[in-house]
């Protein structure tokens, strides 16, 4: 049996959402099409093909290359999958786009590191979506989650569409429960007030729970919390976060940003009196979580809490398929992440997959095929139950299936959907939280978890942090 | 071992009036023509050596007069010597060639003074030198990358060994890698477990082709192990201590592997030594031309470097 | 007298043993944690009485990690730019130990300076080349770039050696009437074979530990073990287990070659300058 959906499966699901889509004028002429050519043709329509696909080591990803043989059977299309770390897939898109060579024909781009920068150099899949001799996204594009759809595919056009949405870990609020239970009523006495962790509880009260693990469980966990704060992207979403909750942001009208981007993002708005805010309260967080944070990035901070070192974390919510395939199995809980003076905003980490326009027409074809196999709804439900994958779907639809909805509340094949059922609540727009979409988030990037780091580390004043971060940001944006 | 290899011989630019040149040159009689053979044995690999380095070296100083883009095609707009410029009022840049410096200070002095002791300690053992030796050049041979990988995995607060004697002893519960004051000593100390053998190794070759006789009359005269050592071992060992020192020191400055795998810079920059901060202009943010201007100064540095290591080796030559 | 000599003794043996227990540890502990299965690796504390399993190294070699094609990349790149290297550099080396002409000194000091460059200055030129002559992404572009420390530093290395070898022998086949080539080959060579050895083991180890070059040049066709080795380093975590089996699989064998040459090793780590 094989561990990723074959091309009955994949068919079955894809002609069931095509029955029901025929609802709609344009799908049910293009499904006679594709009847007349017959699936098989169309899906071999490029057969003979070699497909380069660079992406991140992203679950979704790993359940592909661990079976190959699915597509190449559906398509004839060889398919070469190179996983890398971000930053080095950053680096060859860029050069690859730069010197319009089209080595890559699918790239995994990510809204802020690529697709900003480099969205002249990707396809706009409309041209893919209207036509008739390629098969279609099952259930069409509006089967994305909407946030989804719009932060990681399109950039300035809102009608453009550079990216299928393809992974979208997102960061919540994951918490031993056998400890939360175990002293809910004493922290509840000593705290005044319910420390099950919910969209209802304060950053603050999290410090509280934080501070009270700390000074009354010592025997069941070393520390209360733990952060993925090593000078890295991590600690920047991990910050951010907190900084979005508090009312802060890095741009004005950030929301805004981080679903369409923009290529003059103003002046950098990080010393409101509400980032400063937020960032005094982080300083004061991370001082009592574990000290491994400041090295760890989101798997450190995950092994520690795997090693029982800590009793909750905000942390990408993909890792609760391996928390549930460990020997914490069934104690762990999910929550959207606290609410600051503003809202909870959970960062969204999702990235879409996208085609290289200086691919050649045949290749652009073929990478289209690969898109719609990669994000079908059979894929990700195949992706869910992968022991390698574990990403969770970008699809309402996939989240709609009775075994889904099944899955969120109980033990099952799909354990990622235990905390998928709170990503769903975190993806909702007022709950969201988004970087600015911008093309010299790079360097942004760099700033802000560099000067953070050294708030955290060597000692840098919350406010001199905030305003370091502002001036070398509006240096990088020539926004004096 | 013979008895004065510690002489720096095979230095081919320090010409040698000892060693006999076959036909010493004679007037009128043109190199070119007496060496034919030699030069076509040379030409091939020069060839090719000048396509790899010397045209990549021009082209690096070309690039660092321009801004360098690469959307649309590479394209170079000449901004003069603005790189430059900037270059000299960067206080990032001012930084990471302060990191550089003390982690190239720290690396190669611990390793030299720890190398030259365990050296002096192996050789006054009277069993075993040649196995213990052999042991301890193992870390030379690893992949720096791995080396790197390694301390990272036994440094970690949760699961790595040393990181567990730490806490059991309380002495430090944190990450080191992850705390600013201690992540540079650690890079420090990995460098240090993989390069201290290879000083151990020159150090030892040296001390075993010390003339015995010399050796012998000293301790005839009365002169105490570390009377000796002072006056007389560490003297004769110099050019080849220099040789070492100047060895790690290239490589202290090419390789960043360890660094670019475990901390990357962080935490809050104290790693950010300037070939990392290299790469991060040229290959994170695309500032290639600013990234060439970097390359260059760092090049120049190596250069100097080694001029003058090699300078006071000829100096020590002459004066033996 | 006796005692304290017998303490000094012991001192020093300690100390020794302190030391080579501090080189060895790492290796031994990543070579255990190979065999170590997932919960006894990050097992709190370390332990050390566990059993073994063969998961990471099977896990290498099949399923998704290609492994054995990542061997497959780092053997042709080594090996391809150490015999390259090796041929042109004896050659070199040769010519450059028996001719005598102004400027030797400063052609010298290029050819070893080459060898000294900054990794991260000579990636950046190279880069730009490989992008334009299409480069990137291909074995060759490997070769090339280990080149260009590895062929400056066989010339330097051979050089060394030929000059210290005995002039008597070729000027004698000279009187019998050989060609410079012909004693070159026939007498030079095979009196240079330890030279050429461990130049060539030099090179090899040298290449195949690389991470910077292979990191920016490499793509699909072209990722070498290093690069799997960082590869382990995923969004969802760090698989130490297999780390430590590529580790091990990674070192050990440099390990063996080193010690094959150690006789040699002084003069080729010195580059030369130290017999």
């Amino acid at each position: 049996m094989n561990k990723h959906p074959n091309r009955r499966d994949f068919l079955r699901l894809t002609g069931a959402s095509l029955a029901g889509a025929a609802l709609y004028g344009t799908f049910g002429a293009r499904r006679a099409w594709a009847d007349q050519l017959g699936d098989d043709k169309v899906w071999k329509q490029c057969s003979g093909v070699t497909l380069n696909f660079i992406s991140e080591n992203t679950p979704p990803s790993s359940a592909i290359a661990a079976n190959l043989q699915p597509f190449q059977d559906l398509t004839g299309i060889k398919l070469n999958l190179t996983q890398l770390q971000l930053g080095d897939v950053t680096q060859k898109v860029a050069l690859d786009i730069g010197s319009q060579q089209g080595f890559w024909h699918v790239i995994y781009a990510d809204p802020y590191q690529i697709l900003a920068p480099y969205y002249q150099g990707l396809m706009d899949l409309n041209e893919f979506v209207h036509d008739n001799t390629l098969p279609q996204v099952p259930k069409g594009v509006d089967d994305f989650i909407p946030t989804q759809l719009d932060a990681d595919g399109r950039f300035l056009d809102k009608k453009a569409l550079y990216t299928l949405p393809y992974d979208c870990p997102t960061l919540i609020w994951i918490y031993r429960k056998d400890l939360f239970e175990k002293y809910q009523a004493k922290m509840q006495q000593a705290l005044g007030f319910d420390p099950t962790p919910s969209g209802e509880r304060t950053w603050e009260q999290y410090y509280q729970i934080a501070d009270w693990f700390n000074k009354n469980a010592k025997s069941d966990v070393p520390f209360g919390t733990g952060h993925q704060a090593r000078q890295y992207d991590s600690l920047m979403a991990d910050y951010t976060s907190v900084l979005l909750a508090y009312g802060g942001d890095y741009f004005n009208n950030g929301q805004e940003l981080g679903l369409y981007g923009t290529k003059t993002p103003g002046k950098c708005l990080v010393t409101s009196p509400e980032a400063i805010e937020a960032t005094k309260f982080y300083k004061k967080l991370i001082a009592i979580a574990h000290p491994g944070s400041t090295s760890w990035d989101w798997d450190g901070v995950a092994k520690a809490f795997e090693a029982g070192q800590i009793a909750m974390m905000p942390e990408w919510h993909e890792y609760a398929a391996e928390f549930e395939h460990s020997n914490l199995k069934g104690k762990v809980g999910y929550s959207i992440l606290p609410r600051g003076p503003k809202r909870s905003a959970n960062l969204y980490g999702g990235t879409g997959n996208g085609i290289n326009k200086f691919a050649k027409e045949k290749e652009r074809r073929a990478a289209w095929l690969f898109l719609v196999w990669s994000t079908s709804p059979a894929a990700q439900l195949e992706d869910l139950k992968s022991k390698v994958g574990g990403g969770t779907p970008t699809r309402q639809s996939v989240y709609d299936l009775p075994e889904a909805r099944a899955a969120m509340e109980q033990d099952s094949d799909m354990p990622n959907l235990l905390a998928a059922k709170y990503a769903l609540e975190a993806w909702k727009p007022e709950n969201i939280g988004l970087r600015p979409k911008i093309s010299t988030w790079n360097e942004c990037d760099t700033v802000i978890f560099t000067e953070v780091s050294k708030m955290l580390t060597a000692g840098q004043s919350p406010e001199n942090t905030c305003t370091a971060m502002q001036r070398q940001i509006d240096k990088i944006n020539k926004a004096g | 071992m013979k008895t004065e290899p510690h002489r720096p011989a095979a230095l081919p630019y320090a010409s040698d009036p000892e060693r006999p040149v076959p036909d010493v040159r004679r007037k009128g009689d043109a190199p070119l023509r007496r060496y034919r053979f030699e030069f076509m044995m040379m030409l091939p690999a020069l060839l090719l050596l000048a396509a790899i380095s010397l045209f990549p070296f021009v082209y690096l100083i070309w690039m660092s007069l321009n801004t360098v883009s690469l959307a649309g095609g590479l394209g170079f707009t000449f901004v003069g010597l603005d790189n430059w410029l900037q270059l000299f009022s960067d206080p990032q840049v001012g930084q990471s060639w302060k990191i550089s410096l003390i982690y190239f200070a720290c690396t190669v002095g611990t390793e030299l003074v720890l190398g030259i002791v365990v050296a002096l300690a192996l050789h006054a053992l009277h069993f075993g030198r040649h196995l213990v030796l052999s042991l301890v050049l193992m870390p030379i041979f690893i992949a720096p990358s791995i080396a790197g990988l390694l301390g990272y995995f036994l440094v970690d607060p949760v699961y790595g060994f040393y990181g567990w004697v730490l806490r059991t002893l309380g002495i430090f519960s944190g990450n080191l890698l992850g705390t600013a004051s201690s992540a540079m000593p650690t890079l420090i100390l990995i460098d240090v477990w993989q390069w201290t053998p290879l000083i151990i190794l020159i150090v030892s070759a040296g001390l075993a082709s010390l003339p015995e006789d010399v050796m012998e009359a000293a301790k005839i005269d009365g002169a105490t192990y570390f009377q000796r050592l002072f006056r007389i071992v560490l003297p004769l060992l110099a050019p080849i201590i220099l040789i070492a020192l100047l060895i790690r020191s290239m490589d202290a400055i090419r390789f960043f592997d360890a660094i670019a795998l475990t901390t990357n810079g962080g935490p809050a920059d104290t790693t950010k030594v300037v070939a990392i901060r290299l790469y991060e202009t040229a290959f994170r943010f695309f500032h290639l031309g600013y990234a060439a201007a970097i390359g260059l100064t760092m090049l120049i540095f190596t250069i100097v470097i080694a001029k003058v290591f090699l300078r006071a080796l000829s100096g020590r030559e002459l004066t033996n | 007298m006796q005692p304290l000599r017998f303490l000094k003794t012991a001192i020093l043996l300690l100390f020794v043993l302190v030391f080579v227990v501090w080189t060895l540890f790492p290796i031994a502990w990543m070579v255990l944690s190979s065999f170590k299965p997932n919960n006894a690796l990050f097992a709190f504390p370390p332990k050390f009485i566990f059993t073994p399993t063969g998961d990471h190294y099977a896990g290498l070699f099949t399923g998704s990690s290609n492994f054995a094609g990542y061997i497959q990349n780092s053997v042709i790149a080594a090996v391809s730019s150490t015999v390259i290297s090796i041929i042109l550099g004896t050659a070199a080396g040769y010519g450059l130990a028996r001719s005598h002409f102004r400027g030797k000194a400063d052609l010298s000091f290029w050819i070893i300076s080459t060898r000294m460059a900054p990794i991260a200055a000579v990636i950046l030129p190279l880069y730009l080349f490989y992008s334009k002559l299409h480069l990137l992404n291909t074995l060759l572009g490997l070769v090339i770039a280990y080149l260009t420390f590895s062929l400056p530093f066989a010339i330097w290395l051979m050089n060394a050696f030929f000059v210290d070898l005995p002039i008597a022998l070729e000027e004698a086949a000279k009187v019998d009437g050989a060609s410079k080539w012909q004693s070159f080959v026939h007498i030079v060579l095979p009196l240079s074979a330890p030279g050429v050895v461990t130049t060539a083991i030099l090179c090899f180890i040298f290449a195949w530990n690389d991470y910077a070059f292979a990191t920016t040049f490499g793509g699909p066709g072209s990722q070498t073990i290093p690069i799997a080795a960082a590869q382990l380093m995923t969004q969802s975590g760090i698989d130490w287990g297999k780390l430590m089996a590529i580790g091990t699989v990674t070192v050990l064998p440099m390990i063996f070659f080193g010690m094959a040459v150690r006789r040699w090793l002084v003069r080729g780590l010195t580059l030369g300058a130290v017999k």
